[in-house]
């Protein structure tokens, strides 16, 4: 998938001009504080309608604006389509080619992003939901369907914690508790299912990069196992932890509370990584998203590079790069100066200079 | 500007407490009621007071009735060992329209949900347990929606009177009739495989 043209209106502070991209590389630089991250946030929107920086929907449109709009032509399969995201205060409405769409999944999936940023580092070191929320959004890109299943998933769990707080009789837990584990016996098949098919990729990626030394490799907090076994297990820890569930008024157990492992040389990424390891780690992470999603989809996402260049060190980038010439991808990457970029890259790249939210095609000397 | 005419102003506030309505729709609506003859008024008003007067729910299956209990619970044709048990009185309502069903009803009113503050006690579920406890019905088809509540509702329900020995039933969920696979959206399609069935 391609994104040909890009439209912005009220969008933060960008200008309202219409732009052109090139197929393979776009290389868009500037000082900070221009707007380079907030063009990459406007395209990351359209593969998942939220923001990757934790903004809320009012925070995307230009101050003192009621709307904001977003526009897209993008290519798919080689035929093009119309996208666009109205933004207001009270939600967001996608469309496609002109016509609303009745529910978010149809709209997800037609233009599918990986980010790379270097607001995602705190995730290695962070809150397990992080964690989980970086896999989730990995999975969605392969399955948009998967958001009905987590949003199911989500409601069953606020409807049982909210029996839990009222010190309800357990005969009133019992149908919460059977929709809580068919739903979230789903939700850890799917995160396993996925990780176990991605775990060779990203072994992969990741010795590309740091040119084969280290090794690898991610776990999900619950072995693998049948959906059966799954929903099973999760019944048991229901029964478990009743009492102490009761008393606390929340659920102990279950996707909601489950973490991943990321480890490099059977080591704690967490605790024993380093800086180049983590953020080697995270961008080997998404590179095998995308490789993943090529093979799934016989189609490649778009990759966004935020600031890629202050995060890796000459020879990461350099390993980096030639995994990226053997991608079909379209690359959008931002950094504050003109970067080195490997020759054949160089070649076919499109430059864009940023400046107080106004972005022109130029032609580096 | 509207402010000076008070009755008027009246009359579309409480116009736009109707669900779907909002204050534009509500000053069409006002408008409308002015344009008319004052008879129309008269039958309208009437016919709401009415509504409100002579409509109850029904003691029995509490559905909404002007005589009680309702024609649905009086009528002899129907089959007293099957009962269906709905939402609310559209959903009775919808599945009367298919004439399907020949047996007799009990409406919740709502389903379980806690984030609403909606238990057990908030529904129609003691009465119903009293008429399953009479011993006359042999088969419960429980006709709540296909949401989380819904299916949550079916499930305490199951639980609730398994004792019983009545023989449980849950409304199929799948492909719409009349429809392409094709344009089924992918959760429904995905009901449908996991319900499937031996032909």
């Amino acid at each position: 998938m391609i994104l040909e043209c890009l439209k912005a209106y009220n969008y933060r502070n960008l200008a309202a001009t219409e732009l052109s991209w090139n197929e393979k590389f776009n290389v868009v630089y500037g000082s900070n504080a221009q707007g380079k991250t907030n063009l990459l946030e406007a395209i990351y929107l359209f593969g998942h309608l939220k923001s990757f920086r934790n903004a809320r929907g009012s925070d995307l449109i230009r101050h003192n604006a009621e709307t904001a709009r977003l526009n897209a032509t993008i290519k798919r399969h080689k035929v093009r389509h119309q996208l666009e995201i109205t933004l207001a205060k009270a939600g967001r409405t996608p469309k496609i080619n002109g016509k609303t769409v009745q529910k978010l999944t149809q709209f997800l999936g037609h233009l599918r992003t990986v980010i790379f940023t270097p607001e995602e580092l705190g995730i290695i070191k962070g809150y397990p939901a992080g964690r989980r929320a970086l896999l989730d959004r990995a999975i969605l890109q392969t399955d948009p369907t998967y958001l009905e299943r987590v949003q199911e998933f989500d409601r069953v769990l606020r409807q049982r914690n909210q029996l839990l707080k009222q010190q309800s009789s357990f005969k009133e837990l019992i149908p919460w508790n059977s929709a809580f584990v068919r739903t979230g016996g789903i939700i850890r098949y799917e995160r396993i299912n996925y990780l176990e098919r991605f775990r060779s990729q990203l072994r992969l990626v990741y010795k590309e990069i740091t040119g084969g030394t280290e090794t690898a490799d991610v776990h999900y907090s619950v072995a693998p196992g049948a959906l059966q076994c799954l929903t099973e297990q999760l019944a048991t820890d229901l029964d478990k932890n009743y009492q102490r569930e009761q008393k606390l008024g929340l659920t102990l157990a279950g996707p909601h509370r489950d973490d991943l492992e990321f480890l490099v040389d059977d080591r704690l990424l967490r605790t024993f990584g380093s800086q180049g390891q983590q953020r080697s780690f995270l961008l080997a992470f998404k590179a095998a998203q995308v490789v993943d999603l090529e093979k799934q989809l016989k189609e490649s996402p778009i990759l966004l590079l935020d600031d890629l260049a202050s995060e890796l060190d000459a020879s990461r980038q350099e390993g980096f790069f030639s995994f990226l010439l053997q991608r079909q991808s379209q690359v959008f990457l931002t950094a504050a100066q003109l970067p080195k970029l490997a020759i054949s890259v160089r070649q076919t790249a499109s430059y864009f200079k940023v400046d107080q939210g106004m972005i022109f095609l130029t032609t580096p000397e | 500007m509207l402010n000076s005419i008070p009755s008027f102003t009246r009359l579309v506030s409480e116009l736009a407490k109707f669900p779907g309505i909002g204050n534009k729709t509500a000053t069409r609506l006002a408008f409308f009621l002015l344009r008319q003859p004052e008879a129309e008024t008269e039958a309208l008003a009437s016919a709401l007071l009415d509504l409100k007067r002579r409509t109850r729910f029904c003691s029995v299956c509490f559905h909404i009735t002007e005589e009680d209990p309702c024609q649905i619970c009086t009528d002899k044709g129907r089959d007293d060992t099957l009962i269906c048990v709905v939402e609310d009185p559209q959903a009775l309502l919808a599945i009367e329209r298919s004439r399907s069903f020949k047996g007799r009803y009990h409406v919740l009113h709502g389903a379980l949900s806690p984030l609403d503050g909606i238990g057990p006690a908030d529904l129609k579920v003691a009465p119903l347990i009293r008429r399953l406890e009479q011993g006359t019905i042999q088969e419960m088809l429980i006709a709540t929606n296909f949401t989380v509540e819904g299916d949550a509702t079916a499930l305490y329900l199951a639980k609730l009177t398994q004792h019983l020995g009545i023989k449980l039933t849950r409304l199929a969920y799948g492909i719409p009739m009349g429809s392409e696979l094709e344009y089924v959206d992918e959760a429904t399609v995905n009901r449908a495989v996991e319900g499937r069935r031996e032909l």
